[in-house]
């Protein structure tokens, strides 16, 4: 069945190539520019400290929480029509947020000393520390579970046991993740007790398109060549749960956006009018990364047709990275206590270094999901459900 | 022990800016890197506009949520020294959520592009671990509180002037420039100031003249409404802070 994947082929080994060279060119770069440079070479400032290489964690982080919750449906709620996304779900989780925390890593000061000084001082008030134990946590259950998936053991106690704890870790990560920034009254623009529902909903949007997209390139894009547990979830509940949560996503930012341009309160009221919609990049990316893709999916013609939900895929890839990144420096654009020190807007973009670490991130998880596909059997299922499947009849799909 | 406070009185503040400087001397920051500062603001238009300063050290704040967002606790809170906020730079591992949270914007990430050319860091180039060693260095020295010169990756801030106050007479009320005994304690911008608009002293002791001046003169603390309680105080007409406008927004002054 594995045979109709197309990354265990040439085309496989080119990929493997390209990005291989990326992120070591990518890689080069950013480690020249740190080292020569240091962290000048970022365009973040004191005034505006959080710039594009965090919003790339928080959407690495959040595509890897979506995917975890995804892969709970068959895992934890036992709807055994996905089981067929499930071994890839746990893949591409794991390895997107390894590349996040190593873009997370070369943003920080001190990347090592965090191993020793964030366990030994257990700040536990500190929503950042919660974060690093629960992503860490998360971490370690989806490599126990996915090494369970590769010992053929599915469904025994153990593995239901760690299915159901990962599946707490990933909630726990990504509403603290949400926390870090919905804790902050001091910035009101993030100061939200709802963010973490907004971030799950986010996550699972991500984690979709991700699952969508590197489902469809390891068959060339060719549903047919999928195996049918796959076909059958690419056919039947997967594009309405990506059409419900692209519309809830849409939803949580059309409601943010009128709070915040109703609202009198400058530092909420300036970053929707004079900073977000200011942005032509804002106003497309939410236009065609969330709107577009939204309703392209609502109608049942289309989201079922492989084409639509891979470009639907690329285009919330896009409309989410923009999503995180104006999100993170929107919280910062109206300078806190700076007087007319700062005339205006703090203004950022990001430096060639920090795209450096961007691309860094894409190229190493595009690198370990090549070798993934090329050494495991991302799409294997339970052997009892494997073996009821009668080649070219797929199951009729039940959500 | 003390708890320390600062008073600032803004009808005697000139704007002129002599702590900044002698803050800047006496910790050896960048330019940029003002852990004091005198920040100005314009407020209103003909013939109501209004042209505002106040300077803005560390507040230390009592409730201090730099503190509580820090994840290595390297920024702590030292009751012991007077309720000083310090930053331990052993064990900062410069994710500067610390910044995010501090809402009087005074903690500096000094890794970062020059605020003027040429680069003095590249000027006196590091030693011994320090992001710069300029020829002059103040001889205080002490990571653990964030004394001295930084190194690279870390977050500075104002220590009020921890390694000066740290030595007056245990139980002193004031820490007044004016007295000889005590002037060599006294924090520099504190000692500094010409017109005499600030006061330091021990909050905790009801004698203290900073509290007499609180109460008398109806000190405030400044963006009250966030939490942090501040233990500066400002007195005098002006002591508020102006909403922020950006130039040409969608919904005017
Ligand atoms: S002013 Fe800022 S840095 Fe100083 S103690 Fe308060 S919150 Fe912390
Ligand atoms: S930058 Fe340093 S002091 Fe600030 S929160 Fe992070 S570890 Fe703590």
């Amino acid at each position: 069945m594995s045979d109709n994947n197309v990354m265990k082929g040439t085309a496989g080994t080119g990929l493997l190539l390209l990005s291989a060279i990326v992120l070591v060119v990518s890689f080069g770069f950013v480690m020249y520019n740190l080292t020569v440079y240091g962290h000048a070479s970022f365009n973040v400032s004191s005034s505006l400290p959080w710039g594009q290489p965090i919003s790339t964690y928080l959407y690495f982080a959040l595509a890897s929480s979506g995917l975890g919750l995804i892969a709970a449906l068959p895992l934890v709620f036992g709807f055994k029509q996905y089981y067929g996304i499930a071994k890839r779900s746990i893949f591409l989780a794991f390895i997107i947020l390894i590349s996040g925390m190593a873009v997370l890593a070369l943003e920080l000061g001190h990347p090592f000393r965090m191993l020793w000084a964030i366990p030994l001082n257990m700040q536990i008030q500190s929503a950042m520390f919660w974060m690093g134990v629960f992503y860490a946590a998360d971490l370690l259950f989806l490599l126990w579970k996915f090494q369970k998936m590769e010992s053929g053991e599915w469904d025994s106690k153990a593995t239901r046991t760690i299915g159901i704890a990962s599946f707490l870790g990933v909630l726990l990560a990504s509403g603290t993740l949400a926390l870090i920034f919905g804790m902050m009254s001091m910035r009101p623009f993030w100061f939200d007790g709802s963010l973490p529902i907004y971030f799950y909903l986010t996550a699972i949007t991500s984690g979709m398109a991700a699952l969508v997209f590197f489902s469809y390139l390891a068959y060339g894009f060719d549903r047919s060549r999928m195996p049918e547990r796959m076909q059958s979830a690419f056919t039947g509940g997967l594009p309405k749960l990506f059409a419900a949560v692209l519309g809830l996503t849409v939803l949580f930012v059309g409601v943010r956006a009128i709070t915040g341009l109703y609202s009198n309160h400058p530092e909420v009221y300036h970053v929707w009018a004079d900073y977000l919609f200011a942005s032509p990049v804002y106003v497309l990316s939410v236009l065609f990364g969330l709107i577009v893709p939204f309703l392209l999916m609502l109608v049942p013609k289309l989201r079922v047709q492989s084409q639509i939900q891979v470009l639907v895929a690329i285009l919330a890839f896009g409309g989410l990275f923009a999503e995180r990144y104006f999100f993170v420096v929107g919280g910062q654009v109206v300078p806190l206590f700076k007087g007319t020190w700062a005339w205006d807007m703090i203004q950022y973009s990001p430096s060639a270094a920090e795209w450096g670490l961007t691309i860094m991130g894409s190229a190493m998880f595009f690198t370990l999901y090549v070798l993934g596909e090329k050494y495991f059997n991302l799409s294997a299922v339970p052997e009892q459900l494997a073996a009821t499947e009668t080649p070219g009849a797929p199951e009729k799909a039940t959500a | 022990m003390a708890k320390w406070g600062m008073v600032i009185d803004l009808d005697k503040c000139t704007g002129c800016q002599a702590c900044t400087t002698a803050c800047a001397m006496e910790n050896n920051t960048l330019p940029g890197e003002s852990w004091q500062d005198v920040l100005f603001y314009h407020e209103g238009e003909y013939p109501t506009a209004q042209m505002k300063w106040l300077p803005r050290p560390c507040m230390q704040c009592e409730s201090p949520s730099c503190v509580y967002v820090c994840p290595t606790r390297a920024t702590y809170k030292d009751d012991e020294a007077g309720g000083i906020v310090f930053v331990d730079w052993n064990k900062c591992i410069g994710c500067k959520y610390c910044m995010i949270a501090c809402p009087y914007g005074v903690r500096f990430y000094a890794d970062e592009q020059p605020l003027v050319e040429p680069d003095i860091r590249d000027v006196y180039p590091g030693e011994n671990g320090q992001m710069w060693s300029p020829p002059y260095q103040n001889p205080e020295q002490d990571w653990r509180r964030g004394i001295g010169i930084q190194p690279k990756g870390v977050v500075s801030k104002c220590t009020f002037c921890h390694h000066r106050v740290s030595k007056a007479p245990e139980g002193v009320a004031d820490l007044d420039e004016d007295d000889p005994e005590l002037v060599e304690y006294v924090p520099a911008c504190v000692r500094t100031c010409a017109p005499k608009a600030r006061y330091f002293g021990d909050l905790d002791n009801p004698e203290s003249n900073v509290n007499r001046l609180i109460g008398d003169k109806h000190g405030v603390r400044l963006l009250d409404h966030t939490g942090n309680r501040p233990q500066v105080y400002y007195l005098g007409a002006g002591a508020g802070v102006p909403a922020f406008r950006p130039r040409n927004s969608r919904r005017g002054d």
